[in-house]
Parts: C-alpha cells; structure tokens; sequence
C-alpha cells in the first residue's frame, strides 16, 4: 500500500471495499456468479504454486512444515472468497473452493518438459503471445459454453462466453513490460499506444469471432446486443491498454485499479477515464517514446 | 557523431556520473572499462535514452534510440516467449521486416524454445541477434562477452571488426581487455562515476600493464598462498 503512495489502513479499507463491491455487484448481476467466484480464487491462489518460491520453501523447511505453511497461504488466501460464499448460501462451492485449494496446495504441478504451446499469435508478440500460451484451455472451454447456449436456447450462457474470453484477454495487459520494450519502438507515444490497441483489437476479434457469430446466426433477435456488447469489450480492453502505460514504468496501482473496477460498475465513466488515461499514457511515454 | 557534454546523474543524493565530456565519432569502436559500479550500465542507460540525466547528449539523428541498439548486460525476457518471437518483436518495434531467420541465427540458437528457458551465455547471444537484424547505426554492446562460450566469443569480436567496417559506431563495455584490444580504436577508463584517462590504441598494452600493476599490486602475496 505504501508503494501506492497509500496510507496502510485507508488502503486495507479500500481494498476490502472494493472486494466487497465486486462481490456484490457480480452475485446481483450474474447467474454464474459463484463460478466466476470460484475461478478466481483459485487463479489468485495459483499464484502461491509458483515453482521458484516451492522451491525456495522446499529448501528451507522440511517437508511437514513446507505443507504446512502451503496449505495456510492457500487457506487464508482464500479466507475472503469462503466468507462471501457462505453469506451467500452457497455451501457446496464453498467447500468445494477449499477442497481445491489444498488440493492446490498439496498437489505438484511443475514439469521439465520444454513444450512450446503453438499459438497464431506469434509474428505480433508478445501479449497475445504470452498471454494465449497461459490460458490456451480457456478458449475451447468458452467455445463449448457457446454451443451449449445454442443448443439449450439460453443466450446469457453464450453472452457469459463472450465475456470469458473478453476477461481473459483483458488480463493480458495487466503486467508492464521491462522499458526497454517500450524503447526500442521508433514510433511517437501516440502511434505506440495506437499500435498496441490496434493489434489488441485484431486479435480478440480473431478470438471472439467465432463466438459472435455462432450466437448472431443462433439468436438473430439478440444481435443488438451482441453487438453492443462486442462493442463494450473494445471499449474496456481499450481503456485496459492506455490504463497500463498512465504509470509508465511502474505498473497499474491500486487506485487506478480501483477506477477500471469501478468503470465496470457504471460505464459512463469510461468518458471520463479514457481521455484521463490517455493523457497520462502519452506524458509518461514521453519519457521513452519522443515525437 | 554522439557529443557528451557535462553528463551528471544522481540516484537520490548519491551521485553515479560526474561531469563527463565524451565524443564518439562515426565508423569509430569505442572499449568503456572500470570496476563494477564505476558507472558504464548508466553511462549506456543516459545515452540511450532511457535514464534522465544533467548534462547533454546530442547526435547527428533527431531521435538517437531510433538508430541504437543496446545489449543490456542481463537482457530481459518474457517468460513463454520463444527465441525467433523475440528477435520478431524487437525487430517489429522498428518496422524491420524479416526474411529467412533462420540463415541469421549464426549462434544456431534453438529458436523455437521459449527463451527464458535458455542460458546465460544463449540469452545474451539471442539478445545481440536480435539488435543485430535491428539495422541500427549504433550499438552499445554492455558486456556482451560474459558467459558466452569461446566460439561466440570469436564471432562477437569479427562482428564487431566487421561494424567498423561498414561505419558502424560502437560502444562496448568489457572486463576482458583482450577482446577490447583486439576491436577499439580508443579505451575510456571509469573510476566512481568520471572518466579518469583516455587511451588511443597505440598506448592499450601500457594501459593493460598499468591496470594490472595497479590491480594486482601485491595483493595476492597477502593471501600468503603455499
């Protein structure tokens, strides 16, 4: 918090408010809520499976301890998902979830095989790149989701798998590159940031186009608001790419964090956040980047 | 032409480069040496742009980074990247259109394997490939011969001959003054952030000598080794 230029508490408050928000605002909205809930415990929880900190705790306490303390992180991590579920009344997903994450604990998942995962993103590198090599299994399971919709007529189920791969893409732009990617570009900050939505755009489009257009052939009543809704993710993932570079060359901080989640609450900001992103985008760029 | 002129850097109250005048001409190899943290990583990074700094740093180019290539001493990778995807993004970040990559990969570089998974030696060799097919006019090679193996070694140094040739301008910072030698027309020597002597390649085996005195001194017989 302090890093943010935040005061330690207001920003606990801040960061249990916003969770507290989200949650709501995802159960009052969303019928898959407690899966999304779900996914996203366990892909923060993930997170501890990291192999080079196993293996440093690997080297440090013996094996009872090493599970011991990889059973806690995971446990407590997952403290405010569990409390939420269960205000919720969803007893079986919250036992579920913990089943999961000591499972995730417990279970080892590294491997030495070299397989370089094939992805056609690969003459534009890199947060396509990166990013479909991480998360390659989500795309087909979004695309079951969307002929499942079809074929049981139910076309939230489909819109759902829209929004999955528009999630998924979106995290894609949440880590900053090393400046010196950015400094090697020979083009003004402007055109760099133009570059990175265009290609943004093009490769969800690639990714999301067979969704869109299984469900505009399926539910032609509906197109509108597919439409709309397609629109509505360019519109984030845009807002997603000029977010990153408003902290050049740190990364997004919390309180920006804090205004994207709020945007998803109440879009017409975005009318504030765009411009105020991008201007920032373009002064901090400057420093690397030169008209 | 690159002029330095009264370059000073401050990382908070510690100052790291102190009023260093420099030129580097066209077609010219320039060899940087100098303990650890006399100053060369910052010297590069403020050249390239990529450090604020006081003093000037003017070119014949508008925009000098558009036409340098820098070789960082531990280059960075993305993890899930692989070798022949990241010479395509260093060389899409300046409209370089590459053709037959695989005849360029003279480290013969398993380019298909993610690069984070390569050694030292190999990432710093798909780092300098990667500036390589760039087109650049300058290059600021920073340490580009630590943990690379003998053969490299030899093909690193021929490039860099070869550079010269094609009126290149280079800067290499090395602590292996053979290879510097073997390339510069001139070696600056670092000391706490200041430039302390410059040595024209008729007077390199006497700063060589100079440097081992000085270093070595008498400092091995203290170890009292039996």
């Amino acid at each position: 918090m302090i890093d943010f230029g935040l005061p330690l508490l207001l920003g606990y408050a801040l960061l249990i408010s916003a969770f507290l928000l989200f949650s709501n605002y995802l159960f009052d909205n969303t019928e898959f809520a407690n899966y999304i809930y779900g996914l996203l415990a366990l892909s923060i929880v993930s997170k501890f499976s990291a192999y080079a900190r196993n293996d440093f705790l690997k080297s440090i306490f013996n094996k009872k301890h090493y599970k011991r303390i990889r059973l806690a992180e995971n446990i407590i991590c997952c403290i405010p998902f569990t409390l939420f579920l269960f205000y919720q009344k969803q007893f079986l997903f919250c036992i579920l979830l913990n089943i999961l994450v000591m499972l995730l604990a417990l279970l080892k998942f590294h491997t030495t095989i070299n397989l370089t995962i094939p992805t056609p993103f690969s003459k534009t590198p890199f947060e396509f790149t990166v990013g479909f090599r991480k998360t390659f299994y989500v795309f087909p399971i979004a695309y079951v989701l969307t002929y499942i919709s079809i074929s049981v007529s139910n076309f939230n189920l489909g819109v759902f798998a829209m929004l999955v791969v528009g999630m998924v893409c979106f995290s894609y732009y949440s880590k900053m590159e090393n400046d010196y990617f950015v400094w090697n570009f020979n083009v003004s900050p402007k055109e760099f940031l133009m570059l990175k939505v265009k290609t943004c755009f093009t490769f969800f489009t690639l990714l999301n186009i067979p969704i869109l257009i299984a469900l505009g052939v399926s539910f032609l009543d509906e197109i509108e608001i597919l439409i709309i809704f397609f629109i509505l993710c360019y519109i984030y993932l845009a807002t997603m790419i000029l977010a990153k570079y408003s902290d050049f060359p740190n990364e997004i901080n919390i309180s920006q964090g804090i205004l994207i989640a709020m945007s998803f609450m109440f879009p017409p900001m975005l009318l504030i956040l765009i411009p105020y992103f991008y201007s920032r985008s373009i002064k901090k760029l400057n420093t690397v980047l030169h008209d | 032409m690159i002029k330095i002129e009264k370059l000073s850097k401050f990382y908070g109250q510690k100052q790291v480069l102190n009023t260093i005048d420099l030129a580097f001409e066209k077609g010219k190899i320039y060899g940087i040496v100098g303990e650890n943290g006399a100053g060369k990583t910052t010297l590069f990074r403020c050249i390239s742009g990529l450090e604020n700094y006081q003093g000037n740093i003017t070119s014949s180019y508008k925009n000098l980074k558009d036409h340098l290539g820098l070789l960082l001493t531990e280059p960075f990778f993305f993890p899930k990247i692989t070798g022949s995807e990241y010479i395509q993004l260093l060389a899409n970040a300046r409209q370089i259109k590459l053709t037959n990559m695989e005849d360029k990969n003279i480290f013969d570089l398993p380019l298909n394997q993610y690069a984070s998974t390569y050694s030292t030696g190999m990432k710093k060799k798909l780092a300098l490939t990667a500036i390589l097919l760039q087109e650049n006019d300058i290059f600021i090679l920073d340490e580009p011969f630590n943990g690379v193996d003998i053969q490299s070694n030899l093909i690193i140094t021929e490039i860099i001959k070869q550079f010269k040739k094609l009126e290149k301008t280079v800067l290499i910072s090395s602590h292996i003054f053979s290879t510097l030698a073997a390339t510069c027309d001139e070696i600056f020597l670092m000391k706490n952030g200041e430039i302390i002597r410059k040595v024209k390649q008729e007077d390199f085996s006497n700063l060589e000598t100079e440097m081992k005195n000085f270093t070595i001194g008498n400092r091995i017989d203290k170890l009292e080794l039996k």
